[in-house]
């Protein structure tokens, strides 16, 4: 355990970020390679199509052209189709070809591709493609796709319907609802687009001398990507391609999946023996980077005459869609419906999804992926649940939480949460906050004709999904475990070789803060490596806010082995018996005889020189580990949001934020408040800004960053954040996940603040985003005497 | 997106009409016009330049000039792709005398897809607004340059 030291819980500044803010990062593109080619992909413009027919004989002509490949050519190749990796029962899989054959589904589903001597050149050869469409009808919404009489997408998915999936008990939900105070809504979580700052890409090298095939990709988890892409698409044997994912600019879930890019430049290189790169443009981006949430939903809640909640009930139509990108099915499943009891005690919950296809983007994770929808579901209905029973939020939350002394406790929607201790981060955001004051405030304030809100979200995550056993279970086609390969050198210097990926989490500073707390030698001695499939024994990568619980853990375990070894190599050096020796700041001693010491670099070269080794001993001094946690960590909060609507405009200032989160022990603070601050910032995007819009014809209307409204600095407050610490008992470190908590919490806390302060005006809900025109509409309606 | 309007020409009806339908006139009057070649009666293929927004590009496709009734109406119908997208529509013109001119006046709809459609879109209908007056204009200047060369 790394108590007591002294890195451990300190806000050291990012190692990696000279190098990212001076422009020396070197991420895919930065990649050079001679011969290069480049890639340019020929896109549907249509929604819904059958290819009548694609003529090349003009690009190929085109300057610079060295070869063109369509939908055909690779299915003559039996390029597989790309893989789902989460299977529910029953679960329609139709083909996902990496290009289109016959049919295209969605705007930007790829057709052809045009590889030439420069991206220029593939670019204008690409604009000579001529393909004739048979333009079919389209449908774009999850509920109006499982309609009788809408366009088919699959003719192996009757009705548009993926699967139906289920959880909880529903006669016993529907039972609970006899005689309780019913709260109802129909809720829509809108489509988001992500907006990673690098866009995907990726770069394809195969030696024809050796069969070696090099992948370099913008990808959260590069083992995954070799594992699906070498045996499920390319047939290429697992250990002769190697997955490089190098710096990496974000990717907020969106850069986990195998996308069809990445398997053509694979496939493409193989064929033509020389590298092959793409890069997205923002507006391939936004059209065929994975969506995410897109939930339209209707939820019941059941109330006790006393308060307690006492059943929830929802049914939600998820749009997955035009194919299933690679876990897809997980998101509006195991990652939504389990999360539906909250931090709450709810005896009775069911809840059924659909998973639906339609003409659009495919849709898979998405920074907090199920859980803020779980979340703001949840908390809508709290917030409605008090105005019905005129209770205060604030005080409905804290008498439905799972009390302390109730850990482990078992929800009856299939998780078990280890701990929790809710009241303490409720109270200290209450206090910082300065609740009463504020609610005199916004009295006050009502006086004067403004409307002030405060918003509440009372929110849990389940992070590190685990253990892998149970993940196979539920339909998971991988373990979700991972690996730390530790090596010592023979001068003590440490590298550490992490299945984890770090696209903007800060491993390289966190995970060598662990290294060089367990080793007791200086942070400069410890270098992280990631990224790389040559490099680190089989990982899992990052994403589901694991990599320092499940990630982390794997590295203490490594580091544990290391010390024990070199206490048995300091005993032989010593001349003591190995259960004397205490390790301790970098130095093995004989307990009570501190001078009598050998340095970790003493011990570290002696493994090396192997001239004087206890007997039987191998020489060396390095460990592999898998960690694979007996449970997901539950990290918790209270998040406060208070805005001011103008009732004229419509238009919502955020005045203050409150976030009060328990990640379990925190490794580096300055890096989890950015975390927090970040996903707060994406989170409040969704409540008021964010929206991914297609026209009934299935043509995308928000393409680029004119039409997307991405959350500015100058529009959020100043986050007044803090942490209650409850360490988690499922990994070493007592640590949780904290990528992910700011975006769960603070959707629902700003709508249920900008519906605080339309109480007085007859509104109790508006759909996201709260934009002005929406806020204005539904004022005027409830001056009509309709209900918002 | 569905857009209509009128203008008023100097024009008779009967000149204004001549102009609307000859090929040759309206490849020179529509902005960006580069091609429009007769491949069957009152059916053309046609190349046009345009830019919408950031999204410049060439479209290539088809026009036709159906339901005519000299010199009252007709309903042009085109659709035309290019690497920007592309454009599908039809639109209903219709003279009548008016104040010794002509009167023309038009309303049609047209879908779009592609680039166009998520980067132009909220700009389509001012850069629809702004291509036809640039063709009304360059109509007058037509028919009045014709004027001229008569007497």
């Amino acid at each position: 355990m790394a108590t007591g030291t002294k890195l451990f819980g300190s806000s050291i500044k990012r190692r990696e970020d000279p190098r990212f803010i001076t422009g020396k990062g070197i991420y895919t593109d930065d990649v050079k390679l001679p011969g290069t080619t480049c890639a340019a992909f020929v896109r549907s413009p249509h929604a819904h199509a059958r290819i009548k027919s694609v003529n090349v004989v003009k690009t190929k002509a085109s300057p610079g052209v060295v070869a063109v490949f369509t939908g055909r050519d690779l299915a003559n190749a039996k390029v597989g189709g790309l893989p789902c990796g989460w299977l529910l029962p029953g679960i329609k899989l139709p083909p996902h070809p990496a290009l289109a054959v016959e049919t295209v589904r969605y705007v930007g589903d790829a057709v052809a591709v045009v590889i030439a001597e420069s991206a220029f050149a593939a670019k204008d050869a690409a604009e000579k493609v001529e393909i004739q469409y048979e333009v079919l009808p389209a449908v774009t919404d999850g509920l109006s796709a499982v309609q009788q009489g809408a366009p088919t997408l699959h003719s192996d998915a009757p009705g548009n319907i993926c699967f139906t999936w289920s959880i909880g008990d529903k006669e016993k939900t529907e039972s609970a609802f006899r005689g309780a105070t019913i709260v109802k809504q129909h809720l829509v979580n809108q489509r988001l687009i992500p907006n990673a700052m690098e866009p995907r890409a990726s770069l394809a090298s195969y030696e024809p001398a050796t069969g070696d095939l090099t992948l370099w990709v913008t990808s959260q988890n590069p083992h995954v990507h070799r594992l699906l892409m070498a045996a499920f698409v390319l047939g290429i044997p697992e250990h002769k391609m190697r997955v490089i994912a190098p710096d990496v600019g974000g990717g907020f879930g969106s850069k986990i999946f195998v996308y069809p890019e990445e398997v053509v430049v694979a496939w493409a290189s193989r064929q033509l023996g020389r590298p092959v790169k793409w890069t997205a443009e923002r507006r391939e981006s936004y059209m065929t980077d994975a969506h995410g949430r897109d939930h339209i939903t209707d939820a019941e809640m059941g109330f006790s005459k006393d308060g307690k909640i006492i059943g929830l009930r929802v049914k939600t139509h998820a749009n997955l869609g035009a194919y299933l990108s690679t876990f897809a099915p997980l998101i509006p499943t195991y990652l939504y419906g389990t999360l539906l009891s909250g931090l709450y005690a709810i005896p009775a919950i069911y809840c059924e999804v659909v998973g639906v296809f339609t003409n659009t983007t495919p849709v898979d994770a998405y920074r907090g992926a199920g859980r803020p929808e779980a979340t703001y579901l949840l908390e809508r209905l709290m917030d409605l649940g008090a105005r019905a029973r005129k209770t205060d939020p604030a005080e409905i939350r804290r008498k439905n939480f799972i009390p302390a002394d109730k850990f482990p406790y078992q929800t009856p929607v299939a998780l078990a949460y280890d701990s929790g201790n809710y009241g303490p981060a409720l109270d200290r955001a209450l206090s910082m906050a300065d609740y009463r004051k504020l609610r005199a405030e916004q009295e006050r304030l009502r006086r004067e004709g403004r409307y002030l809100g405060i918003g509440f979200s009372t929110y849990i995550e389940a992070c590190g999904p685990a253990p892998s056993q149970v993940a196979g279970a539920l339909g998971a086609q991988a373990g979700l475990w991972e690996s730390a390969h530790v090596r010592v050198h023979p001068t003590g210097k440490v590298t550490i070789y992490t299945g984890s990926h770090s696209h903007g989490q800060g491993h390289e500073t966190t995970f060598t803060q662990i290294g060089a707390d367990e080793l007791g030698i200086p942070w400069e001695d410890v270098e992280l490596v990631h990224g790389d499939t040559a490099a680190i024994p089989f990982g899992m990568g990052s994403y589901g806010s694991r990599s320092t619980a499940v990630g982390g853990s794997a590295i203490v375990m490594s580091l544990n082995k290391i010390k024990e070894k070199g206490r048995k190599i300091a005993a032989h050096l010593l001349e003591a018996a190995e259960g004397d020796v205490v390790f301790e700041d970098g130095k093995y001693f004989v307990r009570g005889a501190p001078s009598r010491a050998k340095t970790f670099q003493e011990v570290a070269l002696m493994a090396y020189l192997a001239h004087n080794m206890p007997p039987g001993l191998e020489p060396g001094l390095e460990a592999t580990s898998f960690f694979d946690p007996p449970n997901f960590t539950f990290p918790f909060g209270t998040h406060i949001a208070v805005a001011e609507v103008d009732p004229e405009t419509g238009q919502v200032k955020i005045v203050r934020y409150v976030a009060v989160d328990d990640v379990g022990r925190v490794v580096n603070p300055m890096i989890v408040d950015g975390m927090v601050h970040g996903g707060i910032a994406q989170g409040v995007a969704q409540a008021l800004w964010e929206s991914g819009v297609y026209d009934s014809s299935g043509q995308l209307l928000t393409g680029t960053m004119m039409d997307y409204a991405l959350p500015k600095a100058d529009q959020l407050p100043f986050f007044e954040t803090d942490r209650t610490e409850t360490p988690s008992p499922v990994n070493p470190l007592g640590v949780k996940g904290a990528g992910e908590t700011g975006t769960i919490a603070s959707t629902a806390a700003v709508a249920n603040a900008v519906m605080d302060a339309l109480a007085p005006l007859g509104v109790s809900h508006i759909d996201l985003p709260l934009t002005p025109d929406r806020i204005w509409r539904a004022i005027r309606d409830a001056k009509k005497g309709g209900r918002a | 997106m569905k857009i209509s309007g009128e203008h008023q020409l100097k024009a008779p009806v009967e000149k204004a009409w001549k102009a609307l339908t000859d090929p040759a006139i309206l490849q020179k009057i529509t902005p960006g016009c580069e091609r429009l070649q007769p491949v069957g009666p009152d059916e053309f293929e046609a190349t046009l330049k345009l830019g919408v927004a950031l999204v410049k590009g060439t479209y290539k496709g088809k026009l036709a000039l159906r339901e005519k009734t000299p010199p009252e109406s007709y309903r042009l119908v085109m659709e035309g792709s290019g690497a920007p997208g592309f454009v599908k529509g039809e639109a209903t013109l219709r003279l009548r005398e008016q104040e010794g001119g002509t009167l023309v006046s038009y309303e049609g709809d047209a879908q779009v897809g592609g680039a166009i459609a998520s980067v132009g879109q909220r700009l389509m209908e001012g850069v629809a607004r702004m291509v036809l007056s640039q063709f009304f204009r360059n109509l007058e200047k037509e028919l009045g340059r014709k004027k001229e060369g008569k007497s």
